[in-house]
Parts: C-alpha cells; structure tokens; sequence
C-alpha cells in the first residue's frame, strides 16, 4: 500500500523517475511480445530477406531473412533477463560479504576485504575473453550469466560493508548482542532493512553494467551466439556488413532499444536514490548551503 | 533537577543479606598493541564493591572516569581491546551463584534479560529505527520468556500498561515516539522479562527534567513491583540524590567513596565527593561555586599514588607515594584517602561549614 503510494508520488512529482518507468514499461513490452512471435527465434529465411521497414514489416528484415522486431523481442526478453539474472546472483554475494564483514571486523573483514579488492582491481575483459576462449562451448548463456556475477559483487559489497560498519556500533546491535543473537540474526534481522534501498539503486545501476558486458562480449562474438540478445543481433548484423549492404535497419533498433533501456534504468536509479537519500531532496530545493 | 537531600529512599532496609552482585579487584584494561605503539587505558583498576537485593545502587563520577567500562564489565558486554585483567564479577541469584567470566557463551546467554538487563547507554538509539516496536520484543525479548505467539504480546501489553504506555505503540516506528515515550519503551524492554539485576547506563541523560523526573518514578515503581536490584549510573548527581539508596564515587578507575545516599549528601568525606557536592546548586545559596582546578588524569598514564592527588587540596607527601587502599570507616561507609582515614575526626567540621 505504502509502496504503491511512494510510487505514485514519485511519478507525480519526479519527472526522471516518470521518463524512466514509461521508457523501461515499452522496452517491456517489446520483450513480453516475444510470447506472441509468430516465428522460432532461430528459424531463418521464414520472410523475404532485407526488406526495408515498411507497414508490414514494421522494423524490417535481415540479410537471414527474419523479421528484425520479433527477432527483437527476443533479444530483448534475453538481454533483460541476462541483466536481472546477474543482478540478483551479484547481489546476494555482496549483501552476504559487505554485511558480515562490516559487522564482524577483525580477520574476517580482512580475508573478505582482500578478495574483494582482488575482484576491484583485476581487468574483467581479458579475463571474460579467457574464459570464452577455455570454455568454447559450454560456455553458454547462464554459464556467462555466473560468471559475470561472479566478477561484478565487489564494488557494492564495500559499500554495504560502509554501512554495516556504522550500524555494528549503534545501540541496537550493541542490545542485540547482549540479548545473545548471533551474527547471522543481527545481521539479517536487524542490518539488512538498512541496505536495502541502497542495493535497491545499485541494483539498476548494474543491470545496466552487465548488460553493457554481454552486448559488448556478443558483438565481438565472444559469447554463445546461438541465443538470440542485443549483441547477438549486431554480431551477425556485423557477419552479414549489414551496414556496408545498407541493411541499416538491422543495426539501427537494436542499438536503439538497448541505448534507450540504458537510459530508463539510469533515469529510475538516480530518481530512487534521489528518494532514499532524502539529503538530495532538499538540495534539489537549491539555495546556498 | 532541583537537589533534595532528604528524599525518601525507600527500602534501606531491605538490602542486607547476601549481596545480589559482588566486584572483587576487578581490573579492566584497554589494551591496544598496533603499529608498533602498546597502549595501556586502566579504565577500572581494583574495584571492590556489592550490591545487596532490593537496592538501589547509584554509581556517580565526571565523563572518562570508567563507570561505561565498569558496567560493560559487570554485564560481560566487552569487546576487544578492552579485557578482564584480574578479579571477578559474581552474581547471586535467586537460582544459584554466577561468576560471570567463568560462564559459557550458553550459560551467559541464559541469564541475560531473564535475571540481568542491561538499559544501554544513549538507550534512545537502543531500538532499531528501520523496524517496528514490537520487532524489537520479539528479538530482544521473545527468546527468554516461556511465552510465544499472542501469549507473548499479552504479557508485553500487561507491561507496557504498567509503564503508562498504549499497546498501539508496538506497531509504531521508534521515530513516531516522543523521547520520553522511546524511553519508556526502553525501560520496558529491559524489564519485560521480570530481571533480579537491572544495570541502567545514563538512562534519563538525554530527557528534559520534567520527562526525566516521571521515568526515574517509573524506574522506581516498576523496581519495586519486581523487587530486582539496580546499578545505576549516571553523572547527574542530583538524580542520584532523589533515586539511589546506596551510592558510589568514582575517579579515574577507581571507587573513592561509598555510602549510604542520604549519609554521602550529608557528610561527604573524600575531598572529590566534598567538591563534588558542594558544587551542586541549592535554592536560596548565592554564594558562587569554585570549580575543581585541572582535569581527570589521562588513564593511560595516571599519576602515581591516589590518583586525584594533582587536584587535591589536602594532598599530602604520601599520597604521591601511595594509592590508599578502600577502608570502612563508618558502618556502610568507605573511603579511599589517607588523609580522611588517617583522621576522620578532621574532615567532619569542615562539612559542616561547606553544608549549612
């Protein structure tokens, strides 16, 4: 109920958050048109290759004869759930490390912090690129999907570990540990509330980055390309020299659904963070300090 | 708070027997070894001192002079770096006796909130903002208690109607209450589960004097409905004064002076307590109070000797040579300074002048 409420006034009265959720609702509904795609997703020569956009082709066709909107829907639905399933999988890593090292301190901060700085500082790209050229074939769409989870918790965690640091000398840890909960408990019960607006806004923000990575590894063809995605579809855009041939319409929409996914789900977390920090509200009033 | 000196205190009497809590030499030190620098904070050097049942116990002393890391040790609430160097903290209760540092993780954790609670210092942050009152029972409360489910929730109603306070605030945020109400409900988490030992920890500091005066009642009242005892420690001397039976002042780690209350008010003995006292405003007194020169010792390297010699007006050769040791001077009375045992005829008539 009170969420419905926030989330009105947030539309009402903040006009990036209203542009991003009308933005992430019709990149939505591209994806949930997949469902109603009269062809498979990797059938081609179903339609007349290369056709311009036209009525009955609203987005055209490709160079392997498929129709590039349902193609697109596909690569959409893919991509997006690529972009949630590496958010959840990173978040649960970095809720786990940054709140029990923050709360815990000592040796065990240290072990956690030194393996999180290693995930900070090694290049991720190389080390991408090495796993797709060990892996070849196995490496297929949720192998990737862990993969980048695996590589993209560090930075949160150190934020959460921020947090969960301030909170372990409150009173109310100091109270729930005489009254003998365990580290588990406080951490759960009494910790997690606190985050969780902040991994709510960082959430977005790395849906954004691991589908920046999967678009980026795609087009290079570093990934399974069977599966239709975003890269998918400019990789064999590129196979074809779509862009050489004039088959413009091929390149064009992807990069425009996915530029434009970018841009509703950096609107949505900067409006968000814009309501969990309530300081950037009133700085938003303007005025000198 | 306006200072009262003949305050009824209650059950004097009653406090006797075998004693609920006994500190014996206790010694906790901060301890610090990083980086190349060892650093040694004597927070709570050689104290020894009881508490009986029923009693109110009253611990009174300026900022830094240990009473938080005395009561943190009596609780075991300890963390790195500070540690237990030497003597014990032994409870009495109505089940057996305890050593506290003797105990198992599971044994402690049974006689918390069940026999001892601890209200914490800056108990207004004590409850977790982010979370609803009643989830705050149920974490803190819920495991010590035989009572589950609604069961629970009857008995935490019957409480908080004790302390004057509606069921509805359970469902509140501990924002939507006012500070005294917020104190209030702290008060009543730590006493929920009916404890024989209450430590309270500056529970009235951050209130007005009006607020201040109706939760010290409330303290007052719902000890005596449990016949529990209570250490408390705040450095209002004039709470003590209206609330404590038995009271004790610290200095620099260490307990200088103990008595009754209305006996320490009356005749204070160690030249801190007489300073301490005569420093307290009373209505119809204009004479202009004279601050204590200097300020508590650096307890990381404290002066030789009685540790308030530097700062001491009767401090002689030998208080430089020799921390005195506690004695009895009175029945129920202590004190640690030589020149007061040496003579205690001697100290009497100067308070008489200090105090019309």
């Amino acid at each position: 109920m009170n969420t419905l409420k926030i989330l009105r006034d947030l539309f009402h009265y903040n006009k990036e958050f209203a542009a991003g959720l009308l933005i992430v609702l019709v990149v939505l509904a591209i994806a949930a048109c997949s469902f109603f795609s009269p062809y498979p997703p990797l059938d081609v020569y179903v339609v007349p290759p290369d056709m311009p956009p036209s009525w009955e082709y609203p987005f055209g066709t490709t160079s392997r004869g498929q129709d590039v909107f349902w193609q697109l829907t596909f690569a959409v639905r893919n991509t997006l759930l690529f972009g949630i399933v590496v958010a959840v999988i990173s978040r649960v890593i970095s809720l786990c490390v940054g709140l029990v090292s923050g709360y815990r301190g000592g040796w065990i901060d240290r072990v956690l912090m030194s393996i999180n700085d290693t995930f900070v500082v090694i290049p991720l790209f190389p080390i991408l690129v090495l796993f797709y050229f060990i892996m070849r074939d196995q490496m297929t769409w949720a192998m990737l999907a862990i993969i980048v989870s695996l590589l993209g918790w560090a930075y949160d965690a150190r934020l959460i570990r921020s947090i969960a640091m301030s909170l372990r000398t409150r009173e109310f840890t100091r109270q729930a540990v005489f009254s003998g909960m365990g580290t588990g408990r406080i951490v759960w019960q009494e910790h997690l509330p606190f985050v969780l607006p902040i991994v709510f806004s960082t959430t977005l923000n790395n849906i954004n980055w691991s589908i920046g990575i999967e678009v980026t590894l795609s087009v290079l063809g570093f990934t399974d390309i069977n599966t239709p995605t975003i890269g998918g579809m400019i990789y064999w855009a590129n196979q074809h020299t779509a862009l050489v041939s004039g088959v413009w319409w091929w390149v064009t929409f992807p990069i425009a659904i996915v530029v434009l996914l970018f841009i509703g789900l950096f609107l949505l977390a900067i409006s968000m963070n814009e309501y969990i920090d309530p300081r950037s509200r009133l700085s938003r009033l303007g005025g000198p300090s | 708070m306006t200072f009262q000196p003949a305050t009824a205190s209650g059950n004097v009497e009653a406090a006797s027997s075998t004693p609920v809590l006994s500190v014996d030499a206790l010694k906790a030190y901060y301890r610090l070894k990083l980086f190349g620098i060892e650093r040694e904070v004597r927070a709570v050097d050689d104290l020894t001192f009881e508490i009986g049942r029923n009693e109110i116990y009253g611990l009174a002393g300026e900022s830094s002079s240990g009473k938080s890391t005395l009561i943190r040790t009596i609780a075991r609430a300890i963390r790195p770096p500070l540690a237990v160097e030497a003597g014990s903290v032994r409870f009495n209760f109505s089940d057996g006796t305890r050593d506290m540092y003797r105990l198992s993780p599971q044994e402690l954790a049974g006689i918390r909130w069940k026999r001892l609670s601890y209200i914490m210092q800056g108990s207004m942050s004590v409850l977790n903002p982010v979370r609803r009152i009643k989830h705050s029972f149920i974490d803190f409360a819920m495991p010590h208690v035989p009572e589950k489910g609604a069961a629970f929730f009857d008995r935490i109603g019957r409480h908080l109607e004790k302390l004057h306070l509606d069921r509805s605030v359970l469902n509140a945020f501990p924002h939507e209450l006012s500070g005294g109400m917020r104190q209030r409900v702290t008060i009543a988490l730590a006493t929920v589960c009916g404890p024989e030992f209450i430590i309270a920890d500056e529970p009235t500091t951050a209130l007005d004097v009006i607020v201040q005066k109706g939760v010290l009642a409330m303290l007052r009242e719902i000890q005596r409905e449990l016949g529990s005892s209570v250490l408390f420690v705040t450095h209002d001397i004039a709470v003590h004064a209206n609330l404590t039976d038995r009271l004790g002042i610290m200095y620099a780690g260490r307990l200088v002076e103990e008595g009754w209350t209305r006996d320490l008010f009356r005749r204070p003995l160690h030249p801190y307590t007489r300073h301490l006292i005569s420093s307290l405003p009373q209505i119809g007194d204009d004479t202009p109070k004279k601050g204590l020169e200097g300020s508590p010792p650096n307890l990381a390297a404290p002066p030789s000797g009685c540790r308030f010699h530097p700062r001491c007006p009767l401090a002689v050769d030998i208080c430089r040579r020799q921390a005195p040791p506690m004695v009895t001077v009175t029945p129920g009375r202590r004190v640690a300074c030589h020149v007061v045992t040496a003579d205690p005829g001697l100290s009497a008539p100067a308070m008489e002048e200090a105090r019309p």
